[in-house]
Formats: structure tokens, sequence, C-alpha cells
């Protein structure tokens, strides 16, 4: 028996450290293999969201098994709260959630929760009014009976989240968490995500959908052929550094004219002026939320 | 929330990954084909042969026995081939071992569901087996009876201990137990060509040909053994068959049954220690590739 990583504890050291990864698949009847991530360093501070961006085959699917001890790596080690990942006691601190997950169809959505908490020691009541909460956490609570082979897709999302915070877990790990759900689907999710920071679970994500990243993630690496390009927190990445963003309301056209004056006067130069804009997905949200009521 | 501390090794796991393995097959309609196939020809075995009665009772014996061992067979590959290739194609297996589950409790788990499906399975073909006989029985003593009403008594009591003692005998148990360690040493092989397999298909179509192997296996094993003129290629080989093959000609009792004959206690201790020891062999071999596979 192990002294388990809690929530509390996890605060000490990174939830993730990756050092010196590299993971090469042989290709069958070719000499040269697939470098699938090429001598990758990475840490994941506790109670952060980490997104891990890439277009597809980038390598951050890879990179996740690697995390989780699903594929070791041909070099390199990684560690989840300072256990190394080859080691089973590690998972304990995890809970993932695979890109497109698809359960056991014949299971009810209580039974794939029932088994996945069992899974991780839990018995009895404990069992029973964990997968109460986490229906009611995922909005399943009238869903929980029937079984996953009607669910939707990001009915099954919402599922897959639950089994994935079973036993509480400190560290979280999402591989395209909202691919093809719907964007009232997608924003459900990205709340919940939300919400597990603030319970203090850190997150660590691979999306390519840059918009969501951007609303939710602390600190975000890029990764391009197996090799992190870019890494840092968002606002450094973002920023830039000698432009300054003013957005006014009510502003008159005669007020603008003496602000661009003004500007021009202190040797500044107005680079853009114009009405900012909503996203679609609002837009997107509104429109079919009006709709509905 | 309480977290229980981590166990290197538990069983709880295991039988979680049971439940859930037999749940699964138990509710793929699929797999109800051999069963229902397997309890039509025993149960239509009762219209069967108007023969002489230790005739009658031969050819209900070879059909049931017969049924109940392909349809075990057929369950054990069919039902096993799926499992693993279905949970990496599904991406399953990464919410399951995601979690802390050692890979040989994830097989061992998968298997043992195997194993209850075909102990659920073994045990409706043996009860309605059973039953059948019990019932040919009761019709065939009322008939005896009947024809030797005017016959002295002691030679209807013999007539009438003469057709009992052609319906039940001692080997019957044994030989559905054989049956049913056949169908598990199937369904861990299968387990184990399945964890380099890449699709179900392939694992049914190479346990197809390794159930036809096997049955052949003898005849390379005394060929292996006892030729000295074939070439260092071909000993190889028999040597490779003879060896990791299993005999499955020696889990075939049916004839002894059918025939009456008692199964020496010797002979069954032999076939059932084989049946478990390439059960646990095949499971063996399974977790060495499953160990360090690529998911």
């Amino acid at each position: 028996m192990t002294d388990l990583p809690r929530r509390s504890e996890a605060k000490a050291g990174p939830a993730v450290a990756v050092v010196g990864v590299t993971k090469l698949f042989p290709v069958p009847f070719q000499r040269r293999p697939v470098v699938a991530v090429r001598d990758l360093n990475l840490q994941v501070a506790a109670g952060q969201i980490y997104g891990l961006l890439g277009p597809n085959g980038s390598g951050k699917s890879t990179t996740l098994k690697i995390i989780l001890g699903l594929v070791p790596p041909t070099t390199g080690s990684a560690q989840i709260f300072g256990r190394d990942s080859d080691s089973v006691a590690s998972r304990e601190a995890v809970g993932f959630l695979p890109e497109s997950p698809y359960f056991y169809k014949y299971l009810t959505g209580e039974e794939t929760l029932r088994f996945h908490g069992k899974l991780c020691g839990l018995r009895g009541t404990a069992l029973t009014n964990r997968v109460g909460e986490l229906l009611t956490l995922v909005g399943l609570t009238n869903a929980g009976k029937r079984r996953l082979g009607g669910y939707s897709k990001g009915m099954l999302q919402r599922i897959g989240l639950a089994q994935a915070l079973v036993h509480e877990p400190a560290l979280v790990i999402l591989d395209e968490p909202t691919a093809g759900v719907d964007p009232a689907g997608a924003r459900e999710i990205r709340d919940l995500i939300l919400g597990l920071k603030q319970r203090g679970i850190t997150v660590l994500l691979s999306s390519h959908l840059l918009g969501q990243v951007q609303e939710i993630c602390d600190r975000v690496g890029i990764l391009a052929n197996g090799v992190l390009v870019r890494e840092g927190a968002l606002d450094d990445l973002l920023g830039i550094e000698n432009q300054t963003e003013l957005v006014l309301e009510n502003a008159s056209p005669e007020t603008i004219a003496e602000l661009k004056a003004f500007v021009a006067q202190r040797g500044a130069r107005l680079t853009d002026c114009g009405r900012p804009k909503t996203s679609l997905e609002r837009v997107f949200l509104e429109a079919t939320q009006t709709f509905h009521e | 929330m309480n977290r229980p501390p981590y166990r290197a090794f538990s069983f709880g796991r295991i039988a979680a990954i049971t439940q859930v393995t037999l749940t699964e097959l138990t509710r793929l309609k699929l797999f109800y084909v051999p069963l229902l196939f397997a309890l039509v020809v025993i149960g239509s075995s009762i219209f069967m042969a108007r023969l002489t009665f230790q005739q009658e009772f031969q050819v209900v014996k070879d059909i049931a026995l017969g049924a109940m061992s392909i349809a075990t067979s057929v369950l054990a590959v069919v039902a096993t081939a799926q499992l693993l290739p279905q949970d990496v194609q599904h991406r399953t297996i990464y919410t399951i071992l995601a979690k802390p589950v050692p890979r040989i409790e994830y097989l061992l788990g998968k298997l043992f569901g195997v194993l209850l499906l075909l102990a659920i399975s073994i045990i409706a073909m043996s009860a309605l087996f059973l039953l059948v006989l019990a019932i040919r029985e009761q019709t065939v003593l009322s008939e005896t009876a009947r024809q030797m009403s005017s016959a002295p008594p002691d030679q209807m009591a013999d007539a009438l201990r003469g057709v009992r003692a052609s319906v039940f005998s001692a080997s019957l148990l044994p030989g559905i137990a054989i049956i049913f360690a056949k169908a598990c040493l199937l369904a861990s092989l299968t387990l184990f060509v399945s964890t380099f397999a890449t699709s179900t298909v392939f694992t049914t179509v190479v346990m197809a040909l390794v159930y036809f192997i096997g049955h052949l296996q003898g005849i390379a094993r005394e060929y292996w053994l006892q030729t000295n003129s074939a070439g260092w290629v071909t000993k190889l080989f028999l040597a490779f068959v003879a060896l990791f093959f299993p005999d499955l000609q020696l889990f075939n009792l049916t004839d002894d049954i059918v025939a009456g004959n008692a199964i020496p206690l010797a002979l069954f201790a032999k076939t059932a220690t084989l049946g478990i020891f390439y059960t646990g062999f095949y499971l063996l071999l399974a977790w060495s590739v499953f160990f360090r596979k690529e998911l």
C-alpha cells in the first residue's frame, strides 16, 4: 500500500513532469521509424489548466499516452506528482478522458460509473453516493438508467468526464474533450473544466480548437511534428508588448477624432479603430437559447 | 471523499472487470446463437431414434455431448476474440488502464468473464440434457414395465435395472467437466491470439486453424517422437506444433461416455490438469505480450 497524492498534497511539486521524452514508432519494412515526439520537456504546475495544442499528427495524443503510461517512451521519462508513469500506482491520481470515447454500450450510465468507481477501489455507500454526485455534476441524472448505446455524442463526452472524476483525482487529462460536440455541449464541458480548476484539480487537455483553449487555459504548449515549438503562460504568449488596447463605450465620432489627434500629438500611432466583434459561439448560443425559450 | 489505499493486486478490480465483461456478453444477443443451437439440438434429440433403448440413449448422449462441445468451443472463441480488439478500437481500454489497474488484472477479468459465461452456458445445456435423459428414461421404463407385465418380477426388475444403467452413468458429469476444460483452454488461447491480433476476424480465423491443428496435434507429436528420417526443418516444425498447440483430441471423451465406459479417475484428473495447465500457460503468454503492448 502506498500513500496517495491527495489534492491538498498535490500542490507541492509539478502535477506532470516530462523530461527528455522521445518516442519513435517503427514502420514495417522501413529502416526509418516515425518520430512521434522529439526530446520533449514539459511541466504542468498543480492547479493549472494546461493546453497542449497542435495540428493532427503533431504528437499530442502520444504525449498524453506516455504521461499515462499507456505507451512507453523510447527515451526520457514522465512523472505524475513525482511518481514514474511506468508504475501503475501513479494512475491513482489521474482521471483520463480519451478522444471520442466509446464506452460499453450495453451498460447504463450508472453502471458505467459504478464500474469505474470499483476499479478505483470504491465500494458500497461511498460508491453509490459518488455515482449520484457525478451524474448530477455532468447533468445526466435523468439519463443514468439509460444504456450508453442511446446516448448522444455530447452525453458520451459528459459520462466520459464523469468516469474520469469518479475517484476525485488530483489531475485530469482530457484528449480533445469537445471533439464532435455541438457548441452548447462544448460550452457545458468548458464550464465543467473551469469548475474543476476552482476545486483545485489540475487539468491537462489537448485540443486543436484554439478559441476554447484560449478561453480556459492558464498555460499552453504548442506541438508541431513532435517538437514543442512554443510554451508559456497564455497572457505572455498572446500579449503584444508594444501595443495597448482601449475599448470605449458610447464614444461619439468627435471624441474618437479628438482621441486620434491626441495620440498622434504624443508620438504614438493608432493602428486600429472599429467596432469590437462578439464571437460566433456567443451569437449561436444566444440564438438557439432564444429559439428554445 | 475517503479513497481506499492502492493495492498492487486486487480481486475487487478483477471482479469488477469480470462482471462488466459478463454483462456485456450476456446483453449481446449474438452469443445466444450457439447456446440456442445446442439447446435446440439437445431438446430435439428427445424425438429422435426409436431404436432399442440402449441405442436410443447412445444417440441422445452422442448428439447432446457433441452439441455441447461444439457450442462451448464456438462460444469460447467468438466471445473472447472480440474482447481486446474491440476495447482497443473503441478506446475503452484507455479509460480502464489509465486507472490504477495492472494489465494482468485486466486480462484476468476479461478471461474470467468469458469463463463465467461458458460455465453458465454449460450448466444450462447440461440441465436440459439431463432433463431429456430423465424424460426418456421414464418413458422407456413405463414401456418396458407394460411390455413385461406378464413376466416374473425378477425378470422385470432386471430389465428395469438395465434401462436405468444405460441412461445415467458415472462418466457423464466428468465428461461434461472436460468439455468445459476444453472451452476454457480455447478461451485462454483466443485471448493470447487477440493480444497481437489487429481485429476480431483475424483472431477468429487464426483460432479456426488452431482448432483443426489442435485435433491433429497428436499425429504431429507421434511423428516428431518416432521419426528419425525427417529433415531438421520438418522436425523443428513438428516440435513447435507438438509443444505449442494443445492436443484437443485428448479432451474428446464422448466416445467412451456414449459407449457407457467409465472414465478412469486418473484419466479425468490428467485431462482436467492439462486443461488447467494450458489455460494458465496461454494466459501467461497473453500477459507477456500485453504487458508492454503499446496501446
